[in-house]
């Protein structure tokens, strides 16, 4: 199929890939040029995707826009297929939005700047494909590519335990989406006809059994990445050990591919099972929020507990992908985005930090608000935006996903109650360990063991937090700035997910013990499922 | 002119916001050649300003319908979250005491602070926090009071965590935003649940909602609890009380509006919440009950503080107590009076404390004496607060509690009993503290004690004049808040008597307050065990604060060390394991691979050997196995 428009998609994938070949060549002795030449690519590639969405982009469509597909490779039938729609064009946005900033934030970086803004390049491009792609085979593809700069990334310019840090991300993730190809071609090949795109995978008719065994294995996968408990650990190493501008990526943008590919492929592929499994996600959604505010209230690296931070917000993108409703799963798109822009900036902060202090250790730092103002007040915004005030877009994504999964009918109304109040558990916690970071770090007296000296924020520092929190407040103050982004397609999701429903009710299964649903399922229909695959 | 003046009423909050803002230039340091004192005289001019425009609007308003201004804020599926603000007399009368206590006390600010480094952020917080205070006087949402409340919350983090460097400031800071926190989130449990039982989200509609909606005893029970909550941390009510006493370590002008008009901001919110209290007895009780508890042991907290600002905030909570105590009896109008009168009383208080610490430079009573005749206004300033909040002679609280003991209300025997004690402790506590302050040798800090100057005391004693105006409220009050007029309770004994009899305990208070031994200098335990064991109790507000920490904050903190324990060493311990295992496995086959052919066909060897013995076994020896 040719579309007759501008292949905008095609152009914001390749821009950042093409812009890498010439960096070798730059004439550059002091790594000056080629941080500029980088910062020019990733500008001039977010106003393409600023205008290709302005000029292109249907607010009012719940469809698949922008559409573009080329045969790739025609023998196994993969095709070079793109389009965005409601769930990735905000994300595609914030993506433009942090690498850019990223780049930008990576101004000091001295040690082989060639070769780190190459792989900062690449690392944009793929995360754009990671989001437009609609093809599984090049989905799979582009979840790779991402893979391999962050590895390079981490393992040359991160921190002291950079190379067990970097393997051990690459390990967890690899063997996750070994998952992807696994059940992405199973489902390919899956009934008669055998078929790469999204959307026609989405239309074909799968049993049951199948379906729960395609969903567990998608979960496994993006439940590293997300991550769901007990599959984070990789994350608080790889954050902490990243450099700033890495983590500010790690956190702002990769967390959300996962929640990205939980809605794209569990819910709109296989809603069937995802009545199975979406108590689960909500009870594995407040253990994210309460097992991880808990450890990171244990943390002393201010990275690790920032890092731990993520996996907590990460848990309501859970709770929202499991409520059934517009509200809730809208609630998941919008703390998305909403964490990837309050990560980044904490990150960020943490890394100009670490640049004057040249510790993370948060007991050897204290009272560097007196040398550091501005810094301080940057720190205390972005904390407070993380633990979710009104005002600011972390309470609308909250508040979103807590209306919407009290406000679902897919559940008994003591397991919404529970659900609930332990999510807010994890709302009281938050403050506890955010605020005694704060109070550690800049509060007090001066900790004379500091002994370099601390300036205050650089004007490229505080305007590269400013871009981060203005959007922050925007949303909050009137969230209908994201909410028209993606509301028409996350309406159509949860509408999607809710026609499998009714059938549910005929089903002898309870959803007022939903822990007990999951795992009944799989022992039950265990020789429908043997079947199932062997078919 | 009419319309336009009430259809901008969203502007007044807007002005201390826009003030808020103006000083961010001088309070981020971009501008340095003039000082900060700019940034300080554009947030006194838009609060006038925003004075002007509402007292218009107030005055236009008079007698009039309540109208309604409606912003739509998120509109998702069948979801459609307003922003509404109430344009009445109530709602902009409160707007006014916000904005003349707040012109007051950013006026005191411009003395207290003036040697101040900061002045221009303290003053962008001034205006933020003025802000947020108008706004909850306007708002008519759960939503928007809600987060109101929670700009509340931050205003008093930043104000009380305003001298960063100090080191009681750090967790006085902290404490306040977590204890208020806890309160808040579970108000906004209760607005998810609200919202999902399908009440609209305004107050207005609440009355109604509340009679027609059907819930169970235990749903409204726990409905309203969760509502309660958040005015119990807002109005440092018992068990949230402790972070208002560890909040007098900021700024004195801060703890002006904290003490008078925010604590209030919460009860409002409350008052307002009053339909959904009445869903069950189990709410109303409970607010009951945190009332008296708490109105009985902060007064008793009060009279036994060394620090002058801890003496007289926890008084603060205390009667707030009472507030509650109304509320839970479904009397709101009297709760409203009391809120007034007591915000009027208690920031002139809170001026006239303001202006001894700034001359003496010291918060210990025990180091302080003779001020009387130093300080005039100052001294005028506190013996006028002081008896318009005890019930003794005719002024402000007098005049409330006289309606609320008249008859018209219900008043049993306990809540009477309540109210004497409240009086008799409270006027025990001001006398000695007047004692203390005013009375007595001078001692060294206040031997030379100028009377402030003309910033500090022309809001004095213009809130000295307001507060001895302040009865007239009280007296032409005409019951807006309640639905139906109230009954005359007859004519019992109790309430003829009520009024004589409270003001008998305020003049015992008094009697005690001034023959009771005093303690100055650094000396001020008392030597007998047995009462210096009750003085530790009470000063140390009954040990609550180290109860805390043995219960909630050590399970918090072994909770959160027992995760990270469990996160570091059997959750990743295994990942770690499966990778040393596969390491040492790698390692370990390496010194199989010697070069050696021989080595090779013996494994070979071996292993086909084995192979075979297995098969044989297999085929033949089943049987045996």
């Amino acid at each position: 199929m040719m579309s007759t428009q501008f292949p905008w998609l095609t152009v914001l994938f390749l821009f950042p890939l093409l812009a890498v070949l010439p960096i070798p060549f730059l004439p550059d002795k002091e790594g000056k040029t080629v941080r500029s030449y980088a910062l020019g690519a990733g500008l001039l590639e977010f106003a393409l995707i600023i205008y290709a969405f302005w000029k292109d982009y249907d607010l009012q469509s719940s469809g698949f826009q922008l559409v573009e597909s080329y045969a790739w490779v025609p023998q196994i039938g993969l095709n070079w297929s793109l389009a965005v729609d409601g769930l990735s064009m905000p994300l595609v946005l914030l993506t433009g939005l942090i690498t850019t900033l990223a780049i930008l934030a990576s101004w000091k970086i001295s040690h082989k700047p060639r070769l780190f803004y190459a792989l900062m390049l690449v690392m944009y491009s793929a995360q754009i494909g990671v989001f437009v792609a609609q093809d599984i085979l090049m989905f799979f593809f582009m979840w790779e590519l991402e893979l391999v700069p962050v590895y390079l990334l981490i393992a040359t310019w991160g921190g002291d335990r950079r190379l067990y840090a970097a393997t051990k991300f690459i390990l967890y993730t690899a063997v996750g989406s070994v998952f992807i190809l696994i059940a992405g071609l199973a489902m390919a090949f899956y009934g008669d006809t055998l078929t790469l795109n999204l959307h026609e995978l989405g239309l074909k008719d799968y049993s049951l059994g199948f379906e729960v065994l395609m969903y567990a294995a998608f979960l496994v996968a993006f439940g590293v990445k997300l991550p769901i408990f007990p599959l984070h650990t990789w994350l608080p190493d790889a954050h902490s050990e990243a450099p700033a501008p890495v983590s500010m990526i790690l956190a702002g943008v990769m967390l959300k591919m996962a929640g990205y590919a939980l809605i794209r492929f569990n819910i709109e592929l296989l809603p069937n099972a995802h009545l199975y499994f979406a108590p689960v996600l909500a009870i594995l959604g407040v253990v994210n929020i309460i097992y991880a505010s808990l450890t990171a209230f244990a943390q002393t690296n201010l990275k690790r507990r920032l890092a731990y931070s993520s996996i907590a917000h990460m848990g309501f993108v859970l709770i929202g992908i499991a409520s059934f409703t517009e509200l809730g799963v809208g609630g998941a798109v919008l703390q998305m985005v909403s964490h990837g822009l309050i990560a980044a900036t904490l990150f960020f902060l943490t890394g100009v930090a670490y640049e004057r202090t040249h510790t993370l250790a948060m007991d050897r730092m204290g009272g560097m608000a007196k040398q550091m103002p501005t810094v301080f007040a940057l720190f205390t915004a972005g904390s407070l935006a993380s633990l979710a005030l009104p005002g600011m877009s972390g309470f609308v994504g909250e508040l979103t996903i807590f209306l919407g999964i009290t406000t679902s009918d897919a559940y008994s109304t003591s397991f919404k109650a529970v659900v609930v109040l332990l999510a807010a558990v994890g709302v009281i916690l938050s403050p506890i360990y955010l605020l005694s970071m704060l109070r550690q770090v800049f509060y007090g007296e001066e900790n004379v063991e500091l002994k370099f000296s601390l300036s205050d924020a650089k004007p490229r520092e505080a305007f590269i937090a400013l871009c981060l929190l203005v959007p922050i407040i925007g949303i909050g103050i009137y969230p209908k700035l994201v909410t028209q982004t993606y509301d028409v397609k996350t309406t159509q999701v949860a509408a999607q997910a809710r026609t499998a429903l009714p059938l549910i009710a005929e089903r002898p299964i309870h959803f007022t013990q939903p822990h007990f649903v999951a795992p009944s399922v799989i022992g039950a229909e265990a020789k429908e499922l043997v079947s199932s695959v062997l078919d | 002119m009419t319309q336009f003046l009430l259809q901008t009423i969203w502007w007044v909050p807007g002005y201390a916001l826009l003030g808020a803002i103006l000083t961010l230039p001088w309070s981020t340091g971009i501008v340095r050649r003039t000082g900060p004192r700019p940034a300080a005289y554009f947030n006194l001019f838009l609060t006038v300003l925003s004075f002007i425009h509402g007292s218009a609007a107030f005055i236009l308003i008079w007698g009039q319908e309540p109208q309604q201004l409606v912003f739509h804020w998120l509109q998702a599926a069948d979801l459609d979250l307003t922003l509404t603000l109430e344009i009445s007399p109530v709602s902009l009368g409160a707007m006014e005491i916000v904005t003349a206590i707040s012109l007051l006390a950013q006026l005191f600010a411009l003395g207290y602070m003036e040697k101040d480094w900061a002045l221009a952020r303290f003053y962008s917080m001034m205006g933020f926090f003025e802000a947020a205070l108008l706004a909850i006087a306007l708002s008519d949402s759960l939503l928007l009071s809600y987060g109101l409340l929670e700009m509340l919350t931050l205003s008093t983090y930043f104000l009380v965590g305003f001298w960063y460097a100090q080191p009681l400031v750090v967790t006085a800071a902290r404490d306040a935003f977590l204890t208020k926190r806890v309160g808040d989130i579970l108000l906004f449990m209760g607005l998810v649940a609200l919202s999902s039982y399908g009440a609209g989200l305004n107050f207005s509609e609440l009355a109604d909602w509340s009679e027609t909606y059907p819930l169970s005893p235990l749903t409204s029970a726990l409905l309203g609890l969760a509502l309660i909550a958040g005015p119990t941390g807002k109005c440092a009510q018992f068990p949230l009380n402790l972070w208002l006493d560890e909040a007098m370590e900021g700024p004195n002008p801060a703890s002006i509006m904290r003490n008078s008009i925010v604590v209030s901001a919460g009860a409002y919110v409350l008052i307002k919440l009053q339909p959904v209290f009445t869903l069950s007895p189990i709410s109303s009780d409970a607010l009951i009950i945190i009332g008296s508890v708490t109105a009985i042991g902060t007064s008793l907290m009060a009279i036994a503080q060394i620090d002058i600002k801890r003496a007289i905030s926890h008084t603060t909570s205390a009667y707030l107590g009472l507030v509650f105590i109304a509320v839970g009896l479904g009397q709101v109008d009297i709760a409203l009076m009391l809120l007034f009168t007591h915000a009027i009383a208690k920031a002139l208080m809170f001026m006239s404390v303001g202006s001894i610490i700034s001359t003496v430079s010291d918060q210990n009573m025990g180091e302080m004496g003779g001020l009387w005749s130093r300080m005039p206004a100052t001294t005028m300033a506190f013996v006028v607060g002081a008896a318009s909040l005890v019930v003794i002679l005719p002024l402000g609280t007098f005049w409330t509690v006289q309606r609320w003991v008249s008859g018209l209300w219900q008043v049993s025997p306990w809540l009477f009993a309540i109210l004497l004690f409240v009086n008799a402790t409270t006027a025990f506590g001001f006398t000695r503290v007047f004692r203390l302050v005013f009375l007595g040798e001078p001692q060294l800090k206040t031997r030379r004690a100028p009377e402030v100057a003309w910033q500090m005391a022309l809001p004095m004693v213009t809130l000295t004049v307001m507060t001895l105006l302040s009865p007239v409220v009280p007296l032409r009050w005409s019951l807006w808040l309640s639905t139906t007029t109230p009954l005359a309770n007859g004519d019992t004994l109790l309430i003829r008597l009520a009024l004589p009899l409270l003001v008998l305990s305020g003049g015992v208070g008094v009697v005690l307050g001034a023959t009771t031994q005093l303690r100055r200098g650094g000396w001020v335990r008392p030597t007998q065990v047995s009462f210096r064991f009750v003085q530790d109790l009470l000063a140390y507000d009954f040990y609550i604060e180290r109860l805390y920490d043995l219960t909630v904050v050590s399970a918090v903190s072994v909770l959160s060390r027992v995760t990270a324990w469990f996160d570091r060493f059997i959750v990743d311990g295994f990942v770690n394991l499966v990778g040393l295992a596969a390491v040492m496995g790698g390692e370990g086959l390496k010194y199989s691979s010697s070069g050696r052919s021989q080595s090779y066909v013996l494994t070979i060897l071996v292993g086909i050997g084995l192979l075979f013995l297995l098969a044989m076994g297999w085929t033949m020896n089943w049987s045996l196995l």
